[in-house]
């Protein structure tokens, strides 16, 4: 039973760390928090279940498509948009990332009407692990999300885009003095951040089933409490603090109640701006 | 009626022109010719108030057949209560509207529907007399209605020899539910009883379907469990679902198909729902207690009324001593990933005592 609940949050809080990882390497680059995330996740379940519903492809081959969808959106919003918000104030970058957020979920349901549609794919047979019965799509979503925390390490510390990436959240000025193309970097930040949303909302579709225009809302939420327990801008803090989240979610909603699960990211969020307000791995403490 | 609600007004009044133009037809009920007017509801208390006194002062109906909302009918109790107008109600379902009639207090409020917490027995019934499922988890939406549902549930337990191994509310927007389902796995439940809506429904069962519980657990109670949409996420998990209706079109008795035969050769092919069959079976058993009474005054009408024995589409109807028609209600049962109707059920309703 508990490690059942350890297993579950684990799954839960890896899909919170793989869509809150994109929000914070946007925020990191750009100075902005890209209130629109959670349409990203939107955008990628949509794009698949429209592949397979309506293309008739199978989940493995929507996968990708997705991306593709998904990646080609975000560099069209990357270009209008978040461009243009290197260096203008945070209520600015608020104001926009919000209306972006109304666009495209006014826009889904537009397309796609405002009823549930219902998500046809992926693996849920349940499988034995360590003796329990889990769905091979949630051992899919750890595994993957392991990779991903992996290579964007590898990208950030690494590659040289990944040290234009620190330069230009470090000093967007002196990038210009070195001839680092600022717009560039943030173009291609923003293209993956969104673009692993859109990864974790195909892979956590099968599971969460109804795909509607404003599904994103709640994500967007959460990730916002989970990059602020992982330190804004750091890729480890925020797997940490995804699992943490659905770690103590599952456990409140078999110990407490069921009814409070979507209070536990909130209340974390409160402690932590309380004690720890620059993350979990912050040095810096307040008593 | 406008508003939200719209569309089971215009569908009641079809019901309810149908039966009246077929009565007649037949030359009326002693000799009279039933006339129809209506009322905007908008399915508040505040416009159904101010319309039912509209009819009564201008129209001078005898007769009123309302609301569908269960908040405007409690408020129309103690108008046709002073005004002597005979309310049949054939379409809510809050069990306390005829806690307050007949011996409860109201003397001229009628339901011709079957309550909340008939259809919360009646499932538990068939859960327990027929599926032997004794041990059951509690699994509902946190809101009036999954919360009344238990409520009620909870009065028939003993009756039925259910005991409860968990009891939890769920947020209509929860995404994840295995945490719960997992307890519940280990807590030996049978069952689990679920109010809620279909998207939850969906989620629920697919999490069924991935922790290893399809065909373990039944799911019963309400959450459009027949719906083919919720059956497709995870047929395994959803045959045995458990749900009660009041009427549907595909039930199998003469009086009923008669009725959905002449409703769509009156509304072009359209299949009657519901409301539409409740309100031209209510005109009919109207029409019956007048012949009954030999009188179209509505004090005499009343009386009959209390005393019938209609043969009703669904069994006979009669009225206990709350004016609440004991009415049973059509179950369905998913089996191989389709709805079947497995007869229709009834169950006493224990009242409060004032």
């Amino acid at each position: 039973m508990l490690q059942n609940l350890f297993t579950d949050g684990l799954v839960i809080g890896s899909v919170y760390a793989l869509v809150s990882v994109g929000m914070t390497v946007i925020l990191g680059v750009l100075g902005q928090i890209n209130f629109a995330h959670g349409e990203y996740y939107m955008a990628g379940a949509f794009a698949a279940w429209w592949a397979i519903d309506r293309l008739g492809l199978s989940y493995m081959a929507s996968i990708p498509l997705t991306i593709l969808i998904v990646g080609i959106l975000s560099l069209a919003i990357g270009y209008a948009v978040m461009q243009r918000l290197v260096d203008v104030s945070f209520d600015a970058g608020i104001i926009a990332t919000l209306g972006v957020s109304l666009l495209l979920q006014n826009t889904a349901t537009l397309i796609f009407g405002g009823t549930y549609q219902i998500f046809d794919g992926g693996w849920l047979e349940p499988m034995r692990v360590f003796g329990e019965d889990i769905a091979q799509q949630r051992v899919l979503i750890f595994l993957v999300t392991l990779v991903v925390f992996g290579a964007l390490e590898w990208l950030v510390r690494k590659s040289t885009f990944g040290k234009q990436m620190r330069a230009v959240s470090q000093n967007v000025e002196c990038c210009h003095v070195l001839g680092v193309d600022v717009r560039r970097v943030v173009l291609i930040t923003f293209i993956l951040g969104t673009t692993l949303a859109a990864l974790s909302g195909v892979m956590t579709a099968p599971i969460t089933i109804n795909i509607y225009g404003a599904m994103g809302e709640a994500i967007t939420l959460k990730s916002f409490a989970v990059i602020v327990m992982g330190g804004m801008g750091s890729i480890g803090g925020t797997l940490v603090a995804g699992w943490v989240l659905g770690i103590m979610e599952s456990l409140v909603a078999a110990y407490v109640g069921l009814q409070f699960r979507d209070a536990v990211a909130f209340a974390l969020l409160v402690m932590v701006l309380m004690w720890r307000p620059s993350g979990f791995f912050s040095t810096k403490a307040r008593y | 009626m406008t508003g939200a609600n719209a569309p089971y007004g215009s569908l009641s009044w079809r019901g309810a022109s149908l039966a009246a133009k077929e009565i007649n037809a037949a030359g009326g009920v002693l000799g009279h010719k039933i006339e129809l007017v209506r009322g905007d509801s908008q399915c508040t208390p505040v416009e159904g108030v101010l319309g039912l006194q509209r009819m009564i002062s201008s129209d001078h109906i005898q007769f009123v057949l309302g609301d569908i909302c269960s908040s405007a009918t409690l408020a129309y109790e103690p108008i046709v209560e002073n005004a002597k107008v005979l309310l049949i109600n054939a379409a809510s379902s809050d069990p306390t509207i005829t806690y307050k009639a007949g011996v409860g207090g109201y003397k001229w409020t009628f339901r011709n529907y079957p309550t909340d917490e008939q259809r919360a027995g009646i499932v538990l019934k068939y859960a327990s007399e027929q599926r032997h499922l004794h041990k059951i988890a509690i699994l509902s939406v946190d809101n009036d209605y999954g919360r009344g549902a238990i409520a009620l549930s909870k009065k028939f337990f003993q009756r039925y020899g259910i005991t409860v191994v968990s009891e939890d509310y769920f947020q209509a927007s929860t995404t994840e539910f295995l945490p719960e389902l997992n307890k519940i796995k280990s807590s030996g439940a049978q069952a689990i009883l679920m109010y809620g809506y279909a998207a939850s429904s969906r989620l629920v069962a697919r999490q069924m379907l991935e922790s290893g519980l399809a065909g373990k657990i039944a799911l019963i109670g309400n959450g459009d469990f027949t719906n083919p949409q919720t059956i497709k996420a995870a047929p395994s998990v959803l045959n045995g679902a458990i749900e009660a209706a009041a009427w549907s079109p595909d039930y199998d008795s003469a009086r009923s198909k008669s009725f959905v035969h002449d409703y769509e050769a009156a509304y072009g092919g359209e299949v009657p729902q519901v409301h539409a069959f409740t309100h031209w079976e209510t005109i009919n058993l109207l029409a019956a207690a007048i012949r009954k009474a030999g009188s179209v005054d509505p004090a005499a009408v009343k009386q009959a009324l209390a005393g019938i024995s209609f043969d009703g589409a669904t069994g006979v109807v009669k009225f206990d001593n709350h004016d609440q028609a004991d009415l049973p209600m059509i179950l369905y049962q998913v089996e191989n990933g389709k709805p079947v109707i497995k007869g229709v059920f009834r169950t006493a309703v224990v009242y409060p005592k004032p």
